[in-house]
């Protein structure tokens, strides 16, 4: 292990945020079996005041978990000079085998972390609790991976050597490899998945529009949100990264973060992480607008909800256009290897 | 209407200094009415009416507020019921010092962002009603204990509320007090408000415009 104070953050981070959902989780399984609206029993006050606790409780603690995404990438990036070979965070995650792993877990983990202050906000705003065994039935979901983050996280800092001579992001994410996902997605042909980007996103856009005016295709305009968030993903690596290193080969959607690249990456990143969110939010509050207690407020929820990711992805958008209109880059064709 | 359903109330559930203050309480409180709740010290009167002024909750049990259960209510939809539905008048006046009369009247009406001018005519009214307007302006630590105890009585009426929660109100009264207090609790009863007050005072539960007494002895109403 190395001893390195963005690692100590990121360990207690996990270890609090496991700690915390573990205990909320133990009280969510007793509201999931036990709670009764109906009933005055003893246990059902009990449970009743302990939302409280455990609701206030995962609100600070999905939030850290949203945090610590980005400062697993900032640690990644920062350690970057203690390993040989490494360039960027791309090169520090692939120093032993939990890095990877433990970045995807860190991605699924903030969007269902996302959903569930999503539909936590929405229980709040009911005066029955109508959501709440749905909100504890999802924390029962995302327990399992937010301990499992933590385990891979420890494991992936526990086991890192200093003496190991690590992959730069050239090569791990280069066209001219034959096997790894990052060589798979940046060996796509860049001028196509830039036509399939803009044309994923016009339709994100339009469906978000739709829904936003006629409150119809909350469930679709939530798919494609979350089909835009992966196209992005894809984008990055494919062709966004080569406009902002106005390099033609070079795909790392890691060096972006660095000071050279302006911090640019991290924004990137926030505002596309923070539209899926949004975005799949509305599919996940869809099924609700009926309940009665929500009836009032859910609806105005939900298209605050679509008009946030909307504007978020109209922002990526924005932003990824003025780097490819901006750079000294011009793809005019494909160049196959 | 107020239906309490086998409300209990529990202080220091499972240390050794555990403390029954009620035992499955079955009450139902008809409107404009004026209830007194009668009982020695102890008897878990100031629990009772806490429970139903929506100020602590019961270990067990619901409370329904014109056939609304409000026991399970979120915190922030409690406060909302608490501050327009409850006048609370404690034993002491608990006024706040170092603010004039009328600022201390209004005080509670503030968080529900009534235009200034209005409110300050709604307190002015209310001063009136009890013969303290020319004292509007005046500290409350410079008011007599009537005096006070009155400032205390408009406070509790700020915002229109249409259930009275008073505490032990004539406790720290003279007799004549008291009498004007009853009289005050009359004109709430005229205006079709509902009364609710825990007393050991005769010259409270022997009032003629009380309409019940519930007794309360060892948490339990007595039959």
């Amino acid at each position: 292990m190395i001893l390195h104070p963005t690692v100590i953050a990121n360990l207690l981070a996990a270890y609090i945020s496991s700690f915390m959902v573990l205990y909320a989780l133990f009280y969510g399984v007793q509201i999931v079996r036990y709670w009764d609206i109906e009933n005055g029993h003893e246990l059902q006050l009990v449970l009743e005041r302990k939302t409280y606790l455990i609701a206030t409780l995962l609100g600070y603690v999905f939030g850290l978990q949203l945090l610590s995404l980005f400062l697993y990438i900032f640690t990644a990036d920062s350690l970057t000079p203690l390993f040989v070979g490494a360039m960027c965070a791309a090169g520090t995650l692939n120093v032993d085998a939990f890095g990877y792993p433990t970045l995807v877990l860190k991605i699924v983990n903030f969007i269902v972390a996302g959903l569930w202050l999503v539909l936590n906000y929405a229980d709040n705003q009911g005066y029955d609790y109508p959501l709440i065994k749905k909100k504890y039935l999802l924390l029962a979901f995302i327990a399992p991976f937010i301990v499992l983050e933590t385990l891979l996280e420890s494991a992936y800092f526990l086991s890192m050597k200093a003496d190991v001579i690590t992959s730069c992001c050239g090569s791990l994410f280069s066209s001219e490899r034959t096997t790894g996902l990052g060589s798979e997605m940046a060996a796509l042909p860049a001028l196509s998945m830039l036509r399939i980007f803009y044309g994923v996103m016009f339709c994100t856009l339009a469906s978000g529009i739709f829904f936003y005016i006629k409150s119809v295709g909350g469930y679709f305009y939530a798919a494609l949100s979350l089909l835009m968030f992966l196209v992005s993903l894809v984008s990055i690596v494919s062709f966004i990264s080569l406009y902002i290193y106005e390099l033609p080969t070079h795909h790392c959607p890691f060096c972006i973060i660095m000071e050279e690249y302006h911090y640019l990456g991290y924004l990137l990143y926030l505002i596309l992480f923070g539209a899926v969110v949004s975005g799949i939010g509305v599919g996940v509050l869809t099924p609700f607008r009926q309940v009665e207690s929500l009836k009032l407020m859910l609806n105005g929820f939900i298209r605050k909800l679509a008009l946030a990711s909307l504007i978020l992805y109209a922002a990526f958008t924005a932003l990824v256009t003025y780097e490819i209109v901006t750079s000294s880059l011009v793809i005019a064709y494909e160049v196959v290897y | 209407m107020i239906e309490l359903v086998n409300v209990k109330k529990v202080f220091n559930a499972g240390n050794p200094s555990e403390f029954s203050a009620l035992n499955s309480v079955n009450l139902l409180i008809e409107e404009n009415q004026v209830t007194v709740l009668k009982g020695p010290s102890g008897s878990g009167k100031t629990t009772l009416l806490s429970i139903i002024g929506c100020m602590s909750r019961p270990s067990a049990g619901r409370v329904k507020l014109q056939g609304r259960e409000i026991t399970s209510l979120p915190e922030r939809f409690l406060t909302d019921i608490r501050r327009k539905t409850f006048g609370f008048i404690f034993q002491q006046p608990n006024l706040i010092k170092g603010i004039s009369v009328l600022d201390n009247v209004m005080l509670p009406a503030y968080p529900l962002g009534e235009k200034r001018v209005h409110l300050k005519n709604k307190a002015m009214k209310g001063l009136a009603a009890l013969n303290i307007a020319n004292k509007a302006a005046s500290k409350v630590e410079w008011l007599s204990g009537g005096e006070a105890q009155r400032t205390s009585i408009v406070r509790a009426l700020i915002n229109d509320p249409y259930i009275i929660i008073a505490d032990e109100p004539t406790a720290h009264l003279d007799t004549k007090l008291s009498y004007r207090f009853m009289e005050i609790i009359e004109t709430f009863k005229a205006e079709g408000k509902t009364v609710i007050i825990t007393s050991h005072d005769p010259l409270v539960y022997e009032s003629s415009m009380v309409d019940r007494v519930v007794n309360l002895r060892d948490g339990q109403i007595e039959v």
